[in-house]
């Protein structure tokens, strides 16, 4: 070999050498904590950190999970709750000849606020006397005593002692659920709680003990700890924390919260802890957000669902230097029916306006490309849909666009008359004969001579100011052709969010006019929490629907009743129960179709690429996943 | 004098008390529920009867279950006892929620002010006494532009143009994200965060103010008594300035006046481009809200500075000109 082939060989070698450990490097978990992120929200911060007792502002929400951790029960990336290894020990429950169901939790010992002080049971056991306690209430905070046993007595004043709360040692604390919420699907939430920093929510001197009726606090002057409790509600100065972040300021002028590593923290659910070392989180708005981002003033802009925006976060990442990642809204934009008068009580008149809708065509235009359509009332990232998609693509009627499926709908419904009782020759609205109880009040109805009542095809939707989805509804459904040649009218009213909710609740506390049922129709959207729970959703109990449960007034028992079976007839943990109760509520949901899901969204985020692991969907955003990223060295 | 202004203090307690009941019910009679708003979100994880209790409770906290008129006078009395409300919203007192935004008005419209101003002025007595040269000219063209265009589209073209092209300035914000600075640097951080909408402000500003100022200055220039001041022989500069402008400012006071009586007022626009924490801005979110005890509260503090400034006005008007001083 000679000398040149030598040093060619040994320089191959060499950077081989530097390859692999170059290689190695990038492959090593991140283990130390450096960068900052700059996260823009277009919600503003309130810096109310009182644990969402009183404000519930998504902004504010995300500070509060960093700083905020160690709860008892967590939700994963899937939606799927268990209890946190890292917190809980060991756990157990029992069920007393009264139906009573305790959660028994011991913690695990070490955990640490960042001040350095141990958590410790009581910590568990404050925060439930503090968030139920009167002075809360007092203080306008919006704690409901509900599933604790003995809560709602501790709260109104009855008891100084929390029947339902005990704190059974240095580590170990109960939870006890009182029967009338039990069984229930999601009963495991009900065990999440979270330590409270007593030095600094309660005054010097207050402590939690428990002589076995229930834990108590002693030493605690209500008016001192009302001063205590408004003054942590906003401190954000040494705030004590026990989540993967600490906040170092909150700038009450720019709206800017500044946090930094937990020192402290053990861990999230999977024992992972934050290696970027410092969050900025500002609010940005929508106009020049994208400005913000290809300037560096923000690193990450969240959950964008508007075609155009997302259009141009795709650009910027074309262009290098930003990334993107999408996922599923686990809900919908829809069209709500109210289904007790007028012609949307009728099953034919839903299903028309349902065929009379090419709901492809519309989530496409609405959503710019970027959103799908779902046929019931369930997110494409729920387990349920994913482990019973097959039986749902089977047994779900899809309404795909069809004047003639519409025609028919509407002639199998009765709706073959014209507004003189004769056969209806295809000119103006269609009209049903009806009883004088489907007739009831409805502004529309004809009465003809011999007495008979006719209802006409003519359904008055209350739509929202400056919505572009009511805008699109008119062109797409409301106003074309095919709507008029199948004998439908739609009559769109324009009004404000307030004023169609009180048409909607039919709230006569708001005015007399709103209990007259008038809309038939109303464009609104939902979402899904991890807990799908529909129950009261389709209650009969009249004096549940006053209180505004059930506002589609579609008063159906098999439904009703695969609802509340579904939450409260299911053991936790019995997946495969709930998911057939689910497939059937589905089914059924999908059968009277009281609502037309529109479009679901693919919402995007957008982020500069010195992010690694970004990985979002719609249970898990990036500020649950930011713990998980990492930052490459600045250039 | 003095009987004057207690005569126009009484008016003005009069107009401001009816300015309050009809914003006041006004405000109560658009259609919505607080109370529901406010615990609409917990329905799903409450019993029926349980969230009707926090239905009613929430009623009761809000006062909603009293009749209207008793509301406003114990509103009404409240804001003479400096209880301006609660935020519905923001579940804090109104004052506590104002103070920010307040500072961060106060800080920007003075020197957005002053500049104007400082730009105005001069430009509109320098285009008086050039009248119809080039520059004028130009200057109307501008100044038409300028008026004519919306602030949010220069807003938005001056973005584009400082922030991110040339970079010059930041595109939103009050300070760098995540800045710890303190003292003097971070006022001159603040300062070069707010360049930008102070520029647009100003921008914004000039063709109303420097028209105005030019029109009042050509009409001074008209004067007889300018020709007699010229034909005395008077230096130029003493008859613009001393001569002319004193009496061109007549017009002009009032638009003066009420400028800075303006700097308690954010720009809704403004603010909103820039993401600046305003007084425009909160005023904009608590209508969106439907947060009605913040609205009322900025709107009746905004009333009271009209009605004042209504009266300085009046009395500056004695100040400048002799003849309409008020003595009676």
């Amino acid at each position: 070999m000679s000398r040149k082939m030598k040093l060619v060989a040994a320089l191959l070698a060499v950077m081989m050498l530097v390859g692999v450990l170059a290689g190695c490097k990038a492959n090593t978990p991140a283990n130390t904590v450096s960068g900052q992120q700059i996260t823009g929200s277009t919600t503003e911060l309130s810096g109310d950190w009182g644990n969402a007792w009183w404000t519930n502002n998504a902004a504010d929400n995300d500070v509060r999970s960093l700083m905020n951790g160690y709860g008892t029960v967590v939700v994963n990336q899937t939606g799927e709750y268990f209890f946190d290894p890292t917190v809980v020990a060991e756990h157990s429950d029992s069920t007393d000849a009264d139906g009573n169901k305790t959660f028994t939790m011991k913690i695990n010992k070490g955990l640490k606020y960042n001040d350095g002080k141990e958590i410790t049971a009581k910590d568990y056991v404050a925060y439930m006397l503090l968030a139920y306690s009167p002075i809360i209430k007092d203080m306008g905070g919006k704690v409901t005593p509900s599933q604790v046993y003995g809560a709602a007595a501790y709260q109104a004043g009855e008891a100084t002692e929390l029947a339902g709360v005990r704190l059974l040692g240095d580590l170990e604390f109960s939870v006890t659920i009182n029967a009338d919420f039990l069984p229930y699907f999601y009963d495991i939430t009900y065990a999440g709680v979270s330590p409270l920093p007593m030095q600094m929510w309660l005054p010097e001197g207050v402590d939690v003990k428990d002589d076995g009726n229930g834990a108590y606090f002693t030493g605690l002057d209500a008016d001192k700890a009302k001063e205590t409790v408004e003054k942590a509600r906003y401190l954000s100065e040494k705030r004590v924390c026990s989540g993967p972040y600490q906040l170092e300021s909150f700038d009450q002028s720019s709206l800017q919260a500044v946090l930094t590593v937990n020192p402290n923290y053990a861990g999230n659910f999977e024992g992972q802890k934050a290696s970027i070392a410092k969050v900025i989180y500002v609010k940005v708005i929508t106009e020049t957000e994208f400005d913000q981002l290809s300037t560096g003033q923000v690193d990450v802009l969240q959950t964008l669902s508007d075609g155009e925006e997302i259009d141009k976060a795709l650009d910027l990442e074309a262009k290098g230097g930003f990334k993107t990642a999408n996922y599923l809204r686990a809900g919908y934009g829809k069209l709500m029916f109210q289904c007790d008068f007028g012609p949307t009580q009728f099953i034919g008149v839903r299903h028309a306006i349902a065929y009379l809708l090419d709901r492809n065509d519309f989530a496409t235009t609405f959503t710019g490309g970027y959103g799908s359509v779902v046929h019931g009332p369930y997110g494409l990232a729920m387990w349920m849909y994913e482990k019973g998609e097959e039986e749902l693509n089977a047994k779900l009627n899809t309404y795909t666009y069809s004047l003639d499926s519409a025609i028919k709908e509407l002639e199998e419904a009765g709706f073959t008359l014209n507004e003189k009782g004769e056969p209806y020759a295809g000119e103006g609205p269609r009209y049903k004969k009806v009883t004088a109880e489907e007739a009831g009040d409805y502004a529309h109805n004809v009465t003809l001579d011999d007495g008979t009542i006719l209802m006409p095809c003519i359904i008055e939707w209350s739509s929202s100011e400056n919505n572009p989805v009511s805008e699109l509804l008119a062109v797409k459904l409301a106003n074309t052709e095919a709507t008029k040649s199948a004998g439908v009218v739609i009559n769109q009213h324009v009004m404000t969010f307030t004023e169609l909710l009180n048409y909607m609740y039919r709230d006569s506390s708001q005015g007399d006019q709103y209990a007259v049922p008038t809309y038939g129709m109303y464009n609104l959207a939902t979402n899904f929490s991890p807990v799908y729970d529909m129950s009261y959703s389709w209650t009969s109990d009249p004096e549940l629907v006053a209180q505004g449960y059930n506002t589609n007034f579609l008063f159906d028992d098999k439904l009703d009743k695969l609802s509340m079976d579904m939450v409260y007839g299911v053991e936790s943990g019995d997946n495969d129960t709930y998911l057939k109760l689910w497939l059937e509520y589905i089914e059924r949901w999908n059968e009277l179709l009281p609502e037309v899901p529109l479009y679901s969204n693919d919402y995007h985020d957008v982020y500069a690429d010195k992010f690694d692991h970004y990985d979002v969907s719609s249970y898990w955003s990036s500020i649950d996943q930011l713990p998980y990223m990492t930052a490459k060295a600045e250039k | 004098m003095a009987k004057y202004i207690l005569k126009r203090l009484a008016y003005m307690l009069v107009v401001f008390t009816i300015i309050a009941a009809l914003m006041f019910f006004l405000y109560n009679l658009i259609p919505g529920d607080p109370a529901r708003a406010e615990v609409e979100a917990l329905k799903s994880t409450l019993k029926p009867e349980q969230y009707e209790q926090m239905y009613q409770e929430a009623r009761a906290r809000l006062g909603l279950d009293q009749p209207m008129v008793v509301r406003f006078f114990k509103w009404y009395f409240g804001i003479w006892t400096g209880h301006f409300g609660f935020s519905n919203y923001y579940k804090a007192n109104v004052i506590d929620i104002v103070k920010e935004p307040m500072m961060n008005t106060l800080f920007i419209n003075i020197f957005s002010t002053f500049l104007a101003l400082g730009c105005t002025i001069p430009l509109g007595i320098y285009c008086a006494v050039h009248q119809q040269s080039k520059f004028d000219q130009g200057v109307q063209v501008g100044t038409i532009v300028g008026y004519s265009i919306p602030g949010y589209i220069i807003a938005l073209i001056f973005i584009y143009i400082f922030s991110v092209t040339l970079r010059w300035f930041p595109v939103s914000g009050s300070k760098a994200p995540g800045s710890s600075l303190t003292g003097f640097p971070a006022l001159m951080e603040r300062l070069y965060y707010i360049c930008l909408p102070l520029i647009v402000m100003t921008f914004s500003a000039l063709g109303g103010m420097t028209r105005y100022v030019r029109a009042a200055m050509i009409d001074a220039l008209s004067m007889d008594y300018i020709r007699t001041a010229r034909a005395k022989g008077l230096r130029e500069k003493v008859v613009i300035y001393s001569h002319a402008w004193r009496n061109a400012l007549l017009p002009v006071i009032t638009l003066i006046i009420g400028w800075f009586l303006g700097i308690f007022s954010g720009s809704i626009i403004i603010e909103n481009t820039f993401n600046l924490n305003g007084m425009g801005q909160l005023y904009y979110k608590g209508l969106t809200n439907q947060d009605y005890e913040l609205v009322l509260a900025m709107q009746m503090f905004y009333t009271a500075v009209s009605l004042v400034g209504a009266l300085l006005i009046d009395l500056s008007y004695g100040l400048v000109d002799p003849r309409v001083r008020v003595n009676k």
